[in-house]
């Protein structure tokens, strides 16, 4: 009886405390949520007294995501009450994401995904090829996804990739990546005679053959108009009408196979410093410290503010090429990565998933992520966001850019990208086709050659019909 | 305990049989944890190469109706004959180095006439590439040999030896010729540690008598060194050959994709790609596994036949003649 | 005769010169990554991504190591996980290897010629396809994130019973066994008293190799460890590379650093074994 008694009595006791523990979480985000912004009350207001809660299991390649969910929970702390959030993060290097997110899709159970991120690389087969059973679709969660495009006038190229085999949106990114031609101010002054965007916009386009003009103009005032054939390759690809796979078979577009030749172009005219893109002599040029200086280089906003001005040699006006830099438009559009938002099918948190995906991938308001990226809060890098109503609403000036507004040039630029020409095989057979370029561009193989060895390498490789 | 001939035979029989069950005893944890933890994925890889799996997420699959589609495949795929030639040619290119330098430095390093000053230091040292995992390896030395800058480049052409900068990565030879020397310094050392501890575990009275026979450095080591770390030996032939053969992370790594012009790809990358880039054949994959496999086990063979013991063989003989001999006597005689 | 001593030792130095200058060479060959790479852990991220090989440090190492605070790496704890998986990896793996070792050289048995092929065919199977297999495998029962399925995979480890096996034919005379035998001592307590000392040369090899390789695995723990407390070294590092243009390769090297740390310490202190003369003692006297 006594013990029984003790028993109760500590049962109670344990109840208590742990009970208490939670009261003075409550208040201490409940003072945190007076002093947050007002946007809780629009989020409430939707939910009408939902009443889900559960664990949302994310996964990403980078802390980026689950950063951006955190903040989410920062300003509205309720959400953070209801729901519990779970990352996983493996990052995509030796190929170790993209395996783990299948044997945890297809594993399925509670672990499960409930939301996942998939890079451009790899985006494709998570949207419409091989993975796609696992997504749900943006409308299934309850989203008005029609209406809510049309609102935050999310770029074309953008909903194309995110869109299943039926043509409904599974996956949105934040960011757009749309890609415009970044260049050299002092060298464009000294070669054409200007540094202003549309000046130069077109000089060195509309088209490859304006492109490769100005290159010989560039060429006689001792400069080489871009880095690397890779630097012309993302424009190229992305432009073409097809993709590398239609209906089963390879195709190769006229418009990649011309990379062969501006590729052997660009280097037997000396336009470009021959670099491989992501080595050390590509970031050196972006310093300007080869000997032979690069006027541009082709990219979406995130090489500016991720690259570029990680390289160019300062972190001021005057300090290696700070500030030397501006953006045009490029003589043809292109996209070029992103990462892409998908609801995992058969989640037991729709709520949670689709209120996550409205505030980071269709959210205009002010206190939506994308707001927050265009204008730098928090002190993140500005970057280019999926929606043009929030850029066209945001500053988007730059010093590094002598005060442009780089969102000028990209809410166009996103309209131009291309986004229904991408393959799942994409990555790979990008992989292949580079390779053998750079073969024939080295004088290693002829031109005929270099593509039969391209084929070959699909047909030995690739589950697809080579003739 | 004296042991006569037909009475002691039949007690040593006896507790031959009882120690001999401590031979499976010992052996369980091993089998046990085997079976556990490998031998689901081995059957699985053995069964699909005879399938028509393929595809992310598939479960289902059909038995071929010719079993050996997916082997005839393989072997008439242009790919994966380059990939065998490779993987040969920079497994040889790589072995013989490694094997030749490591016999070297044991010979060296063992040798109790010769005073090395620092033959610890030397031999820590050596092991130390092996520490560092393959992936930073990679990245350091296609750094190293970058283009058009690069610590390499500058070196020439600061030498004078190339007036512009050549660009490495993008020549068959020489990236093949990389990763045969990155795969011989990351385990070079590894072998002449192997090598080494062999070694030590030889009777120092033998070479304390060989010297005193006034045997000269080199026979020793080729007359006696050699032949009582045959065992150790074995094992690192056959080690060398698996590794070589499976060779994996340094090709994959060093150069995009498969190097250039397919130049450095290996069998095991070959399969890696047949599986994960981008069609999952996951089919195909495991019949290639299984075609490497068998190459493996015959090289093997090859290798435990040229190097088995054979005065052990002869003994093993003379016995098994004894025993039938025996045998008879004992039918004949009762 | 006198003549004969001179060109013996004329020949004997110039042996020596020869062994070593092809030792300093290597010994230079052989350290030059890992001077490259404690350099580049204190070079910051920009100066790495314009010239990747230096080999004068820079002053960026306390930069490196504030990019950590932000990215929630908490080293201490790759570094727990990392030390319990391989060393637990590395006792069993080698107290077991040596157990079966042991049972195929010391004993009579009928399956023992087929074991042994058994093993080494299990050795030669080429990994990569038996990867998916394994993940399956791993996600159907539910094991993920659990530091356990790191760990007793390793007590089969074919590799290292191959080579116990073949250390062992060399190294073990019957004699010892047998005498024990009489002494009255089991089975079991021969094989941990007696044999083990014996096997102490090839112990220290393969632990210390072992545990180098455990150390150093990424993939499987990248794959099976879903939660934050459980990474090791090597999987904290490659979250560090992320998305190529946000990687900080300062703090990347500053990590690998870290993991490589620990593995020379350990590997400097088990030398010994393979340094000086560790004699059997079981033979003799």
């Amino acid at each position: 009886m006594k013990k029984l008694i003790a028993g109760v009595l500590c049962v109670c006791m344990l109840s208590a405390l742990v009970i208490g523990c939670e009261k003075t979480e409550e208040s201490t985000t409940a003072t945190a949520a007076t002093t947050a912004d007002a946007g809780d009350d629009t989020t409430e207001s939707e939910e009408g007294g939902s009443t889900e809660t559960g664990i949302i299991n994310l996964w990403s390649f980078t802390d980026e995501v689950p950063n951006m969910v955190d903040k989410y929970i920062e300003l509205n702390p309720e959400f953070g009450e209801r729901y519990e959030i779970v990352s996983t993060v493996i990052s995509t290097t030796d190929n170790a994401y993209e395996p783990a997110l299948d044997a945890a899709l297809a594993g399925g159970g509670a672990d499960a995904p409930d939301l996942y991120c998939a890079e451009a690389a790899f985006v494709i087969k998570y949207c419409s090829g091989d993975a796609s059973s696992y997504a749900a679709t943006y409308e299934s969660l309850g989203i008005d996804i029609d209406a809510a495009i049309e609102e935050a006038g999310i770029a074309q190229y953008s909903i194309e990739v995110g869109s299943n085999a039926d043509g409904e949106v599974v996956g949105l990114g934040y960011q757009a990546t749309g890609g415009a031609f970044i260049y050299r101010r002092s060298i464009a002054t000294d070669t054409f005679g200007t540094d202003e965007p549309d000046s130069i916009a077109s000089e060195v386009g509309p088209g490859w053959d304006k492109f490769f003009e100005a290159a010989a103009t560039l060429k006689d005032a001792g400069y080489a108009i871009v880095s690397g054939d890779g630097d012309i390759w993302h424009a190229i690809e992305n432009s073409s009408e097809d993709g590398w796979i239609v209906d089963g078979a390879l195709v190769i577009d006229p418009l990649r196979e011309e990379f062969l030749d501006y590729s052997l172009m660009l280097k037997e005219n000396g336009y470009s410093n021959d670099t491989q893109d992501w080595t050390e002599a590509w970031y050196g040029d972006m310093a300007g410290t080869a000997d032979t200086q690069v006027f541009g280089f082709f990219g979406p906003a995130w090489l500016i503010n991720y690259v570029i001005a990680d390289h160019c040699g300062g972190t001021a006006a005057g300090e290696g090429t700070y500030g030397d830099w501006a953006v045009c438009n490029s003589p043809i559009g292109f996209f070029w990565g992103g990462t892409w938002l998908i609801p995992a099918a058969g989640t037991d948190v729709p709520e949670g998933v689709a209120e996550i995906l409205t505030w980071i991938t269709l959210d205009c308001s002010e206190t939506g992520l994308q707001y927050m990226w265009a204008n730098g809060v928090d002190a993140a890098a500005k970057d280019s966001v999926a929606s043009a109503t929030v850029m066209a609403m945001s500053d988007g000036t730059l010093d590094f850019l002598a005060g442009q507004n780089m969102f000028d040039v990209f809410v166009p630029a996103n309209e131009f990208a291309n986004g229904s020409n991408l393959t799942q095989y994409d990555g790979t057979i990008n992989g292949y086709w580079r390779d053998q370029v750079r073969q024939y561009s080295a004088g290693e193989k002829t031109r005929d050659e270099a593509i039969a060895g391209f084929k070959q390498m699909v047909a030995d490789n690739l589950d697809v019909v080579v003739e | 305990m004296a042991i006569k001939s037909n009475g002691g035979r039949v007690v040593r029989n006896r507790k031959l049989v009882n120690y001999s069950k401590y031979g499976y005893i010992f052996s369980i944890p091993f089998v046990v944890a085997f079976l556990i933890f490998s031998l689901y994925p081995v059957i699985y890889t053995t069964v699909i190469g005879f399938t028509d799996l393929k595809g992310l997420g598939v479960t289902t699959f059909k038995f071929q109706e010719d079993p050996f589609t997916n082997f005839k495949t393989i072997i008439s795929n242009a790919t994966f004959k380059i990939a065998l030639k490779n993987t040969v040619i920079i497994w040889i290119g790589n072995f013989i180095p490694q094997i030749g330098i490591a016999l070297l430095l044991t010979a060296w390093y063992t040798d109790n006439r010769t005073k090395i000053k620092g033959k610890g230091v030397f031999k820590v040292l050596f092991y130390l590439p092996n520490i560092i995992t393959s992936a930073t390896i990679a990245i350091l030395f296609s750094t190293l040999f970058g283009y058009p800058m690069g610590p390499m480049n500058d070196v020439l052409m600061t030498l004078g030896f190339i007036k512009e900068p050549f660009y490495f990565m993008n020549n068959k030879k020489i990236a093949q010729g990389l990763v045969m020397f990155i795969q011989f310094w990351m385990w070079y050392g590894y072998t002449m540690v192997t090598l080494i501890s062999g070694v030590i575990g030889i009777d120092p009275a033998i070479f304390e008598a060989a010297e005193i026979d006034g045997a000269s450095r080199t026979q020793t080591f080729f007359f006696i060194t050699i032949p009582c770390i045959r065992t150790i030996m074995l094992f690192t032939l056959v080690t060398s050959m698996i590794g070589g053969l499976n060779m994996f992370d340094i090709p994959k790594l060093l150069v995009n994709a498969s190097g250039p012009d397919n130049s450095t790809l290996t069998t095991s990358v070959f399969i890696y790609n047949q599986a994960f880039s981008g069609s999952y054949m996951y089919a195909r994959a495991a019949a290639a596994s299984m075609m490497m496999f068998v190459v493996i086990v015959i090289l093997s063979c090859v290798i435990f036949y040229i190097l088995r013991d054979k005065d052990e063989e002869q003994l093993a003989k003379l016995r098994k003649a004894d025993r039938k001999a025996e045998r008879k006597a004992m039918a004949g005689g009762m | 005769m006198a003549s004969d001593l001179r060109t013996k030792q004329r020949a004997s130095i110039g042996l020596k010169i020869c062994i070593y200058v092809v030792s300093i060479l290597l010994a230079v060959l052989s350290i030059f990554p890992f001077w490259v790479m404690f350099c580049n852990c204190t070079r910051s991220t920009n100066e790495i991504q314009e010239h990747a090989v230096s080999f004068l440090p820079s002053v960026y190492l306390m930069d490196n190591f504030k990019v950590y605070e932000g990215k929630d790496f908490n080293p201490f704890v790759g570094f727990v996980n990392s030390m319990i998986i391989s060393v637990f990896s590395t006792g069993l793996a080698v107290y077991f290897s040596s157990l079966t070792a042991y049972a195929l050289t010391a004993y009579e048995w009928k399956l023992r010629k087929p074991f042994f092929s058994f093993i080494m065919a299990v050795m030669m199977i080429p990994g990569q396809v038996t990867l998916i297999g394994f993940y399956q495998m791993v996600y159907k029962l539910g094991f993920t994130n659990n530091l356990l399925m790191l760990i007793l995979p390793s007590i089969a480890a074919p590799m290292m019973v191959f080579f116990m096996r073949q250390y062992l034919q060399g190294a073990l005379s019957m004699e010892i066994v047998q005498s024990a035998r009489i002494d009255g001592a089991g089975e079991f307590r021969i094989f941990n008293q007696i044999v083990l000392p014996i096997m102490k040369p090839a112990i220290a090899t393969q632990a210390i190799f072992t545990f180098v390789s455990s150390w150093n695995r990424l993939f499987e723990p990248l794959v099976l460890l879903t939660s934050k407390d459980k990474y090791t070294m090597p999987v904290m590092v490659s979250l560090l590379k992320g998305d190529i243009y946000k990687t900080e390769y300062g703090a990347v090297y500053l990590g690998l650093s870290m993991t490589v740390l620990p593995l020379i310490i350990i590997y400097l202190s088990l030398s010994r074994y393979i340094v000086s003369g560790v004699a059997l003692g079981g033979v003799k006297g």
